[in-house]
C-alpha cells in the first residue's frame, strides 16, 4: 500500500491534537476544501489569467544562485514557510521567485541605510548563518537536524545571533530577517494554492465581488471547515507574539513576551 | 477552461491606449522638436502634473510632460495580482535612514503616467482650516501661505472632476457634503461602525473616496475586487491618467514618456532654459521651454533640484534658503489588525471606505498638538503576511497558521499627523543611478510630540477595534505618503518656493506636488495636490506671457477658472452645509 507520506517525513509533519499522529500531506491544506481560484480563470482578465497561469505553470528557471547557494536557501525557507503539509507537488516554489528578483535586480526601490544591497545579503547571509550553525551545534547549517535548524534561525528572528558578529555589524539583523521573510512571503501567498489555502478569493475583474457584508462567500467561492492541527514536535517555529500592541517602531527588534498558542484551536 | 468572459483583447496599435474598458486614448498625440521653444516643460506626469498639463494645454499653452515611467495601456499592463503590479512603483534605488527609517516603493511612490495616483487607495479628505494655520495655534509646525478659503474653490472643484464618492454631510474641519453617493460597506468598514458607533465615535461612511459608486462618463462604477493599490483596470478609481490625461492630450499637451530628467539647465539671465533627460535608450536630450514646473514629488523633486547645482546655485537649484529637501514628511500609518471569530473576508470592497476624523484637532487634554484619523485598510494576502510578520513576529509554522486566518481579520490604519522638522531631508547619497546620478538619500527621524502622538493614536485605534468585538488586537508601525521637502511660505529665507509654486530665486521655475506642504495635517494627500496643481495652473494663466518674459513676482490671487476643467465635470451641484 503507498504511504500516506510518499516523499514527506512523517516526523516533520502537522499533529493531531488529540492523537498527537502526524497528520498526511494534503494536496490543500487550510479550511477551505474544493475551493480553486484557478478555476475561475475564465472570468479574469487577459492579462492577469497570463500572470498567474505563468507562475503556477512555469516558474522561473535558476539564474542568479550556483548550485551550493540554491539548496542552501531551499533548506532555509523551508523552515521560514515550511510546506510539508503540503503533497511534494502541490508545493510552492520560494527558491525561483527570489533568484528570478535577484537576478533581474529587482528591489523594493529603496535600501535601508543598515543594510548592503540586497545580492549582498544573500550572499553574506549563508555565512552568516552558517557561523551560527557551527557556533551553537558544530556543524554547517544544511548537515543539521531540522529542530536545530530552526533553532539557528529562531536566534535570528529573535535579533540574538552570537556568531558573526563583523558581518551583523554591517548589517542589520532585523531587517536581514525581514527581507528573506519578505520574499518567502512574496512568493508562497502570491501564489493560486496559497490563495486557496487560506480562502482568498483572488482576482475578479471584470466579474466583480457581490458579496461585501459579514464575510459571506461569493457563489463560486467555499464557507470555511475549520479542523485543528498542530505544528509538527521538532520545530520552534509555532510561537507567536499575540501581546495587544509591543513596540515594534523604527524596526527595534524588541523581545515581546511570547505566548503559545499552538493547540488553541 | 469556459470561454473567456471578456473574449480576447483588441489587436494592440500604437495609436490607441486603452485606460479602462471603455476608455481609451487616441494618438498619435501632438510632438514637440526638442529645439521648439515649449511654453511649459512638466517633470514628472503624477497628481500634479496630469492635472497642470490639463489645465495649461486647455488653456492654449505649448506643453510637454516628461514621465519616467510608461504610459499606460491599462487593459494590458495592469493586473488583478499584487506580485504582478511591481511596475507601479518607483522602485529605482534610494537609501532610506535615520531613526525611524521609511519604507519607499510601493508603499508611497509611483511611476509611469499617473503617478502615484495609480496605486493611491483614493481616500481623498480634505485639510481642515486648521491645518494652513498651526503654528499660529499650537506653536508647531508652520503656517500654510494661503488659508483654507483659498484652496477651498479647488477642493469642490476636484471632487467634482475625479469624482469624489462621500456621505452628504460630512461633519468634521470645514463641514460639506458629496456631490456622488457614498459606497456600500465592506466587512472592515462594517467594523469600524460597528467600533466607532459603540464608543460614540461619529464615523463618515462609503466615502470620502475617489472611486466611482455609480458610473460616470466612459467610466465604469466600482465592482468592489479590491485591488485599488495594485492599479484600478476598472477605470473606476481615480487617476489623472484617467480623469486629466485624455483631455490634456485632446487638447494639444505631449506626454513624452520613459522619460527621465536628469538636470534643469540655468541660462545666464539667471531663468532656468530647459531640462536635459534621458530616453528609454539612454540616449540624453535638451527640451527647451519657457518655464519648467517640477512635479515629481518629494523625494524625486528635491533630487533634482539638488542635482541641478551649478555655478551660483552650488547648494542645488534654487537653494538660498538651504531648505530643498528638508521638512520631508510623511504620516504615521500604523495598522491595527483585528481577529473576528465570524468570517470578514476583507480583500471585498476598496481598502478605502469608511474613517473618522473625530480626533484630528489638537486637543486641551493631550500631552502633544495636532491628532489623527481612523481609517480602513484592506491588505491583499502578501501585503497581510508582511503585517503578521510584523505584528506577530511570526515565521514558519506560526506564520502558515496565522495566515490560514486571513478571512478573519481586519485592518484598521491611523493616520497621524507628524510635524515638519528640518532634520528630516531627502539629500545627495554617493550611490549613483544607472544614468549615473547620485540617488536619494533619505533621513526620518521621530520627535517628542510625533511618539505622544503616535502612542495615543494606536491606542484609540486599538480600542475602536476592540470595541467592534476582535478577540485579539495586534499591530505594525509604518508610515503612510510623503509631502513636504520643497515646501512653500511667505520668507524666501525659510522656504523654497511662493504661495504659487514659484521658485523663490528663479522667476520662470516652479514646484507643484506634494512637496510643497508646509503642514500635512491627518488627511491623505491626493486632493490637495490636484487642487494646488489647479490653483497653480489658474495662476500661471492669468499670467500668461510675463511667466516667461519678466521677473516681476504678481502676487494676486485670481478667481478660479471653472472652464478650464475637463468638458463634463463641472456646473453639477455641491451641498454646502455651511
Amino acid at each position: 500500500m503507498k504511504s500516506h507520506f510518499d516523499g514527506v517525513d512523517p516526523i516533520l509533519c502537522p499533529r493531531d491534537p488529540k492523537t498527537g499522529e502526524p497528520l498526511p500531506p494534503r494536496s490543500q491544506p487550510g479550511y477551505y476544501p474544493g475551493f480553486s481560484t484557478l478555476s475561475q480563470g475564465a472570468f479574469w482578465d487577459t492579462a492577469t489569467r497570463a500572470v498567474v497561469d505563468k507562475r503556477v505553470k512555469h516558474p522561473p528557471e535558476p539564474k542568479f544562485f550556483a548550485a551550493e547557494a540554491w539548496t542552501f536557501w531551499t533548506t532555509v525557507f523551508a523552515h521560514l514557510i515550511p510546506q510539508t503539509d503540503r503533497i511534494p507537488e502541490r508545493q510552492i516554489p520560494i527558491v525561483a521567485t527570489l533568484d528570478h528578483r535577484l537576478a533581474n535586480d529587482q528591489t523594493a526601490g529603496y535600501r535601508y541605510e543598515t543594510m548592503p544591497p540586497d545580492r549582498v545579503v544573500y550572499e553574506i547571509g549563508i555565512e552568516a548563518i552558517d557561523r551560527e550553525a557551527q557556533h551553537r551545534y558544530r556543524g554547517k547549517f544544511l548537515v543539521l537536524p531540522y529542530l536545530e535548524q530552526d533553532l539557528v534561525l529562531k536566534a535570528i528572528h529573535d535579533g540574538k545571533p552570537e556568531a558573526a558578529q563583523e558581518i551583523w555589524k554591517h548589517m542589520s539583523v532585523h531587517r536581514f530577517w525581514q527581507m528573506i521573510m519578505g520574499d518567502a512571503i512574496d512568493a508562497y501567498y502570491a501564489h493560486p494554492w496559497a490563495w486557496d489555502e487560506i480562502g482568498f478569493g483572488g482576482p475578479a475583474y471584470p466579474r466583480a465581488y457581490t458579496r461585501l457584508e459579514r464575510g459571506e462567500p461569493e457563489p463560486w467561492e467555499v464557507e470555511e471547515q475549520r479542523y485543528v492541527w498542530l505544528a509538527p514536535a521538532n520545530s520552534a517555529s509555532a510561537e507567536v507574539d499575540s501581546s495587544p500592541s509591543h513596540h515594534a517602531e523604527s524596526g527595534q527588534h524588541s523581545l515581546p513576551v511570547r505566548s503559545s498558542k499552538g493547540a488553541r484551536r | 477552461m469556459k470561454k473567456p468572459l471578456l473574449g480576447e483583447f483588441e489587436t494592440p496599435s500604437s495609436n490607441k491606449y486603452r485606460v479602462g474598458p471603455l476608455q481609451s486614448i487616441h494618438m498619435p498625440m501632438r510632438r514637440f522638436r526638442e529645439y521648439e521653444d515649449v511654453d511649459y516643460v512638466i517633470v514628472g506626469v503624477g497628481s500634479a502634473g496630469g492635472v497642470l498639463l490639463q489645465r495649461l494645454a486647455r488653456a492654449g499653452f505649448n506643453v510637454v510632460g516628461l514621465e519616467a515611467g510608461p504610459f499606460w495601456d491599462t487593459e494590458h499592463d495592469w493586473v488583478s495580482d499584487e506580485a504582478g503590479s511591481h511596475e507601479l512603483y518607483w522602485t529605482e534605488p534610494r537609501v532610506t535612514g535615520g531613526t525611524d527609517p521609511l519604507a519607499l516603493g510601493a508603499n508611497n511612490c509611483g511611476k509611469g503616467v499617473g503617478g502615484g495616483s495609480v496605486h493611491w487607495a483614493a481616500f481623498t479628505p480634505r485639510l481642515h482650516p486648521s491645518d494652513f494655520e498651526i503654528y499660529t495655534r499650537d506653536s508647531v509646525g508652520a503656517d500654510w501661505p494661503i488659508t483654507y478659503d483659498e484652496i477651498r474653490p479647488y477642493y469642490e472643484q476636484l471632487e467634482l472632476e475625479m469624482p469624489v464618492s462621500g456621505p452628504a454631510y460630512y461633519p468634521w474641519g470645514h463641514p460639506h457634503g458629496y456631490a456622488y453617493g457614498p459606497h456600500p460597506m465592506g466587512g472592515v468598514g462594517n467594523a469600524l461602525i460597528k467600533g466607532c458607533s459603540a464608543l460614540n465615535i461619529p464615523v463618515s461612511i462609503g466615502g470620502p473616496v475617489a472611486i466611482l459608486s455609480g458610473s460616470h462618463g466612459d467610466r465604469p462604477h466600482c465592482i468592489y475586487r479590491g485591488f485599488c493599490i495594485q492599479g484600478c483596470k476598472v477605470g473606476a478609481k481615480a487617476s489623472t491618467l484617467v480623469t486629466h490625461v485624455p483631455d490634456a492630450i485632446r487638447t494639444g499637451a505631449e506626454i513624452r514618456d520613459r522619460s527621465m530628467v536628469s538636470r534643469i539647465e540655468l541660462g545666464k539671465d539667471g531663468r532656468v532654459t530647459g531640462v536635459h533627460y534621458f530616453d528609454n535608450e539612454g540616449h540624453s536630450h535638451f527640451q527647451r521651454a519657457k518655464a519648467v514646473i517640477v512635479s515629481g514629488y518629494a523625494i524625486e523633486t528635491p533630487r533634482l533640484l539638488l542635482n541641478s547645482a551649478c555655478p551660483g546655485h552650488e547648494k542645488g537649484l534654487g537653494n538660498s534658503s538651504g531648505t530643498i529637501g528638508r521638512y520631508l514628511m510623511a504620516q504615521a500609518g500604523n495598522v491595527v489588525l483585528g481577529r473576528f471569530e465570524q468570517p470578514v473576508r476583507m480583500y471585498k470592497a476598496p481598502p478605502a471606505h469608511a474613517l473618522t476624523e473625530e480626533f484630528y484637532e489638537t486637543n486641551p487634554k493631550n500631552d502633544f498638538a495636532r491628532g489623527f484619523a481612523i481609517q480602513t485598510v484592506g491588505p491583499l494576502p502578501v501585503a497581510f503576511g508582511k503585517q503578521v510578520l510584523a505584528a506577530k513576529k511570526a515565521w514558519g509554522w506560526g506564520l502558515r497558521r496565522e495566515m490560514m486566518d486571513y478571512n478573519h481579520w481586519a485592518a484598521f490604519g491611523l493616520l497621524g499627523e507628524i510635524l515638519p522638522w528640518k532634520d528630516n531631508a531627502v539629500t545627495l547619497s554617493e550611490d549613483k543611478d544607472c544614468f549615473g546620478l547620485p540617488i536619494a538619500h533619505v533621513t526620518f527621524n521621530l520627535h517628542e510630540n510625533d511618539k505622544k502622538l503616535i502612542k495615543a493614536a494606536r491606542e484609540k485605534t486599538e480600542e475602536v477595534m476592540q470595541a467592534a468585538g476582535a478577540t485579539e488586537v495586534v499591530q505594525e508601525a509604518r508610515y503612510a505618503h510623503l509631502v513636504g521637502a520643497c515646501r512653500m511660505g511667505s520668507d524666501p529665507r525659510t522656504s523654497v518656493v511662493d504661495k504659487f509654486g514659484r521658485s523663490h530665486d528663479i522667476p520662470n521655475l516652479f514646484v507643484c506636488d506634494g512637496s510643497l506642504f508646509p503642514t500635512q495635517g491627518s488627511a491623505n494627500p491626493g486632493l490637495t495636490i490636484q487642487a494646488l496643481a489647479a490653483r497653480t495652473a489658474d495662476y500661471l494663466v492669468s499670467q500668461g506671457e510675463r511667466i516667461f518674459t519678466s521677473n516681476e513676482r504678481d502676487m494676486t490671487t485670481t478667481p478660479i477658472r471653472r472652464e478650464l476643467a475637463p468638458p463634463e465635470t463641472w456646473g453639477k451641484g455641491v451641498p454646502r452645509l455651511k
